[in-house]
């Protein structure tokens, strides 16, 4: 199907993810990014961000996604700050928050900024510093959280859960009370790149699992209002697959810090994609006709069980590069579906995984890591 | 939910409304969340960029509409309570 044209997709994106350089201070070992790192060298310049922004407003998407790395390393993300507010996209800063000055987010948020979201990586100092790789890295996450409160942006404490922290989850549920937080997004790891590579040193139990949606139900039933609390499962626990990024190609665009332009995250885990880059292409063509982006829109690369399913355009078969990363096919059924043939071995290893002693994390680096 | 003549009434944080011209419409955006609100909603929320008592903005509504305040009230009531439980509109000094 890959040969046959197809018509260019009408529907505008919702958001742009500018992941706007790779570099980080931390060293998380579920990070999103690609597992070989693009350097300082090949990042775009201000300019080119600034047209990537006003060609994504043109196109509609609505939403800007700051991210990184650590995107604060960017020197100028108060001139694409304001720029997106010049543009009327809504800005959200997704930042680890421990090498952030007042100032500086003072000067952010003049520029327009309309939201952040601090990662906590636990909410034990130790705990915090041994999954970041930073020294001291929860104090100053806390500091920077107070700022961004006294500067009245609204704030959401995102906490990326597995197995080392989950059995705290009470206390970020606290500390995002405490520090006056709007939002706490609790996210499961999520098992591609980084995180693949250290699936046994963080998959959780069943039973840790189920603990937490219990923690998670209870607090939301207690808190109503005054908390509002996103809650992401692992969905190699879970029934149906997620519709990852909701659907190939049909509501976000991500732009790699080197410029080249992925329907997901993880998509460079699939062979014989060519991402097009903004410096060679408008943001309209990579969108509407990109093969990349054309690839698995549409039902008809679809195999059974979900050619025929009636979730097919609910989930859209699952997350095509975890069916890559698992199964060597990405047209093939999300396996963490239950209906996936290979349902039952997948689990059985993450379960086993789970339930052995865990190994010692392989953090992410810049360096190349030897495979 | 009902709300008293000076239940003050403001947009939450972080929500922002703006006109589309790619969609054609308005469009609401808040953290991780974009909605397409009605025309009546549009109007409301405009009305609620600085807080503002309950009554007041039903007082306005009902002048710029022509229409007597407690028809306002009711109508507007229910889109309110909407908002509100969306987590859209705040009511100051209330938290559910
Ligand atoms: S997940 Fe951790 S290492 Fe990766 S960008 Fe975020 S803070 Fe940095
Ligand atoms: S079979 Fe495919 S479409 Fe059906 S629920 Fe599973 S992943 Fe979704």
């Amino acid at each position: 199907m890959n040969a046959v044209a197809r018509e260019p997709w009408r529907e505008p994106p919702i958001g742009l993810l500018a992941e706007l350089t790779h570099r980080c201070p931390l060293a998380c070992p579920y990070c999103s990014n690609p597992l070989e790192l693009a350097a300082r060298e090949r990042e775009l310049s201000t300019a080119s961000w600034l047209r990537v922004l006003d060609q994504a407003a043109e196109l509609g998407v609505l939403q800007l996604h700051l991210s990184g790395g650590e995107p604060t390393l960017r020197t100028d993300l108060e001139a694409i700050v304001a720029r997106a507010r010049a543009l009327e996209l809504y800005s959200n800063l997704i930042t680890a928050g421990v090498g952030v000055s007042e100032r500086r987010l003072e000067a952010l948020a003049e520029a327009g900024l309309d939201h952040v979201q601090l990662s906590v990586q636990d909410v034990d100092p130790e705990g915090c510093d041994r999954i970041g790789g930073f020294k001291g890295s929860l104090r100053r996450k806390i500091a920077f959280a107070r700022a961004v409160r006294r500067l009245g942006l609204p704030l959401t404490l995102n906490a990326v859960v597995h197995r080392h922290n989950l059995d705290r989850l009470e206390r970020f549920v606290e500390l995002a009370l405490e520090l006056g937080a709007d939002r706490l997004e609790v996210a499961h790891v999520q098992y591609y790149g980084w995180a693949l590579a250290n699936r046994a040193a963080l998959m959780p139990t069943r039973a840790q699992l189920e603990r937490s949606v219990e923690i998670v139900k209870e607090a939301r039933e207690r808190l109503g209002d005054q908390l509002l609390i996103d809650f992401v499962v692992p969905d190699y626990y879970a029934t149906h697959p997620k519709p990852c990024t909701s659907g190939w190609g049909r509501a976000v665009i991500v732009v790699a810090p080197d410029g080249r332009v992925l329907p997901c995250h993880a998509a460079h885990v699939i062979p014989g994609l060519v991402f097009a880059n903004v410096e060679e292409k408008p943001l309209r063509w990579i969108w509407q006709e990109s093969p990349a982006f054309q690839r698995f829109r549409g039902l008809e690369w679809m195999q059974e069980p979900c050619r025929s399913c009636p979730r097919r355009e609910i989930d859209f078969g699952g997350c095509r590069c975890q069916a890559m990363q698992l199964l060597g096919d990405p047209e093939a059924t999300d396996p963490a579906c239950t209906l996936s043939p290979h349902h039952a071995r997948i689990m059985a290893t993450a379960e086993a995984e789970a339930s052995a002693p865990p190994p010692p994390f392989r953090y992410r680096r810049m360096e190349p890591v030897p495979a | 939910m009902s709300f008293a003549r000076d239940d003050r009434l403001a947009i939450a944080r972080g929500v922002r409304v703006r006109f589309d011209p790619v969609r054609n419409c308005h469009v609401l955006l808040a953290p991780e969340r974009v909605l397409f609100p009605c025309p009546t909603s549009v109007e409301i929320l405009g009305r609620l960029a600085e807080p503002r008592p309950f009554g007041e903005l039903v007082a306005g509504l009902a002048a710029e509409f022509d229409a007597p305040e407690e028809e306002i009230a009711r109508d507007v009531e229910a889109l309110l309570s909407d908002l509100v439980a969306q987590r859209v509109v705040r009511v100051e000094g209330r938290s559910a």
